[in-house]
C-alpha cells in the first residue's frame, strides 16, 4: 500500500477487507453514461473508499499511488478504474462533505492527493471530546503526540491519526471554545475545557 | 498560534507542564529508534554469523548491548518525568482544592458575621422563647372566649333536640290489667319457703 499518510498506523491492515458485492460486478469499473446510474455508482465508490480507508486507516489519498492498489484494481476481473473517473469519484465525494483535496484538485499528471472523510474533522473532534470526558482529563495539558501515539489512546479510532488532521480536529474544538493549542510549532500541546 | 481567542487562559504552570510533558515525548520517541536500531543490529549479528564473520557479528552485538545500556539509562529519565509531572498536576489539584476550602470558608465567617455572633443568637432565643410564651398565653385566653360561646351553642342546641323530641308521639298506656298487691306478696312467700327448703 503506497497511499501517503504521515503517521504510524496502529497496527498492521487488516489482512482481508472484505469487498462489497458491486466490486466484483465488472460494470462497477466502466463510467455509466446515464446520469442517475452514474450518481448511484459515485454514491457506491465513496462508501467503498470511505470503509477501505477506515480498514487500512488510510487519512490522505494519492490517486497516482492508489490505482496499482486492490482499491481501483480488480485484479479477478482484471478491471481498473481509470484515473479521471477516480478524479471524478473523489469530486463527488467532496460535493458531499467526504473527502478534501490538498493542494490544487487533481494537479498535474500526479492525479492529485486527497483527505478522505470518513470521519470528517467534526466527527474526529466529537470522538476526542468524548474520550477527554471518559478519562476525566479536562483542564489537563496534554501533547499533540500524546493524543495520537500514547498507550492510553491505543483503543481509540483516533489513534495513530495524521498530525494535519489532528489539528484540524483540535481546530474544530478551539472555536467551540472547548480547547486551546499552544506552544512551538514542533512541541505543541492542547489543553482541554 | 492563530487560534481564535479564548476565554481560557494557559498559565505559565500549564507550559511548565506541556515542556516536561514534550521532553517525555522525545525520549519515547528515541527510545523507539533505540529498538528499531537494537533489532537491527541483532539481525546484522545473524547475517554476519551466518555468512562465518565471526568478528564483525560480535561488534554488531557489542553496538547492540551499548544501545540497550542508553535505552534502561532512559528508562529511568522517563520515570523521573512521569513523577514529576504527575506531582506538578496533583499539586496544582491541590492548590484549587486549598483555594475551595478558603472560599468555603470566606463564606462561612461572611453569614457568621451576619448572624451577629453568640452572643446576638443568645439573645435572640430568648427573645423567641419570650415571644412564645405570650403567644400561648393569647392563644390560650382566646381559647378559653372560644369555648363559652361554644358552650352556648351547645346548650342551643340540645334545646333543639328537645323540643323536636316533644312532638314525636308517645306510646300508648296498656291495657292488660296489673296485678294485685296481695298477689304479689304471696308469690315471694312462695319463693322464700322454697329457699329454706332447698338449705335443708
Amino acid at each position: 500500500m503506497t497511499t501517503t499518510h504521515t503517521s504510524t498506523s496502529p497496527g498492521p491492515p487488516p489482512a482481508t477487507f472484505s469487498f462489497p458485492r458491486d466490486y466484483y460486478f465488472p460494470p462497477f469499473f466502466t463510467r455509466q453514461p446515464q446520469r442517475t446510474t452514474f450518481h448511484a455508482q459515485c454514491q457506491k465508490w465513496s462508501s467503498l473508499i470511505q470503509a477501505y480507508c477506515r480498514a487500512h486507516r488510510i487519512w490522505k489519498l494519492s490517486l497516482v499511488d492508489a490505482l496499482d492498489t486492490d482499491l481501483f484494481y480488480n485484479k479477478r476481473l482484471g478491471k481498473r478504474l481509470s484515473m479521471a473517473d477516480a478524479r471524478e469519484i473523489v469530486e463527488f465525494m467532496r460535493t458531499e462533505g467526504r473527502a478534501e483535496w490538498i493542494g490544487k484538485p487533481g494537479a498535474g499528471e500526479e492525479g492529485g492527493t486527497a483527505w478522505i472523510w470518513w470521519r470528517t474533522p467534526e466527527e474526529w473532534a466529537g470522538a476526542i471530546a468524548e474520550w477527554i470526558d471518559g478519562t476525566a482529563q479536562k483542564n489537563t495539558v496534554l501533547t499533540l503526540y500524546e493524543l495520537t501515539e500514547s498507550e492510553a489512546t491505543a483503543s481509540e479510532e483516533f489513534h495513530g491519526m495524521d498530525p494535519e488532521l489532528l489539528q484540524k480536529a483540535l481546530n474544530v474544538l478551539v472555536k467551540r471554545g472547548k480547547a486551546q493549542v499552544f506552544g512551538q510549532e514542533d512541541q505543541q500541546g492542547v489543553k482541554f475545557f | 498560534m492563530g487560534n481564535t481567542p479564548s476565554s481560557h487562559k494557559i498559565s505559565a504552570q500549564d507550559k511548565a507542564i506541556l515542556d516536561m510533558k514534550n521532553q517525555r515525548d522525545k525520549l519515547h520517541q528515541y527510545q523507539k529508534r533505540i529498538t528499531v536500531l537494537t533489532d537491527r543490529e541483532k539481525a546484522i549479528a545473524k547475517e554476519m554469523l551466518a555468512k562465518g564473520n565471526k568478528q564483525g557479528a560480535l561488534l554488531a552485538l557489542r553496538r547492540k548491548k551499548y544501545q540497550e545500556s542508553l535505552l534502561s539509562r532512559t528508562d529511568s529519565q522517563l520515570e523521573q518525568l512521569e513523577k514529576l509531572a504527575s506531582s506538578v498536576e496533583f499539586a496544582l489539584v491541590q492548590k484549587d482544592i486549598v483555594f475551595g476550602l478558603q472560599q468555603g470558608t470566606k463564606v462561612l465567617q461572611e453569614i457568621h458575621k451576619e448572624m451577629g455572633g453568640l452572643e446576638h443568637v443568645e439573645k435572640l432565643m430568648g427573645e423567641t422563647a419570650d415571644a412564645i410564651a405570650y403567644q400561648k398565653e393569647v392563644s390560650e385566653m382566646l381559647g378559653g372566649r372560644i369555648s363559652n360561646q361554644d358552650e352556648d351553642e351547645v346548650e342551643d342546641e340540645l334545646e333543639a333536640m328537645e323540643a323536636e323530641l316533644s312532638s314525636v308521639p308517645l306510646p300508648d298506656v296498656p291495657a292488660a290489667e296489673l296485678p294485685t298487691k296481695m298477689g304479689v306478696e304471696a308469690a315471694k312467700e312462695e319463693r322464700e319457703e322454697q329457699g329454706v327448703r332447698m338449705l335443708a
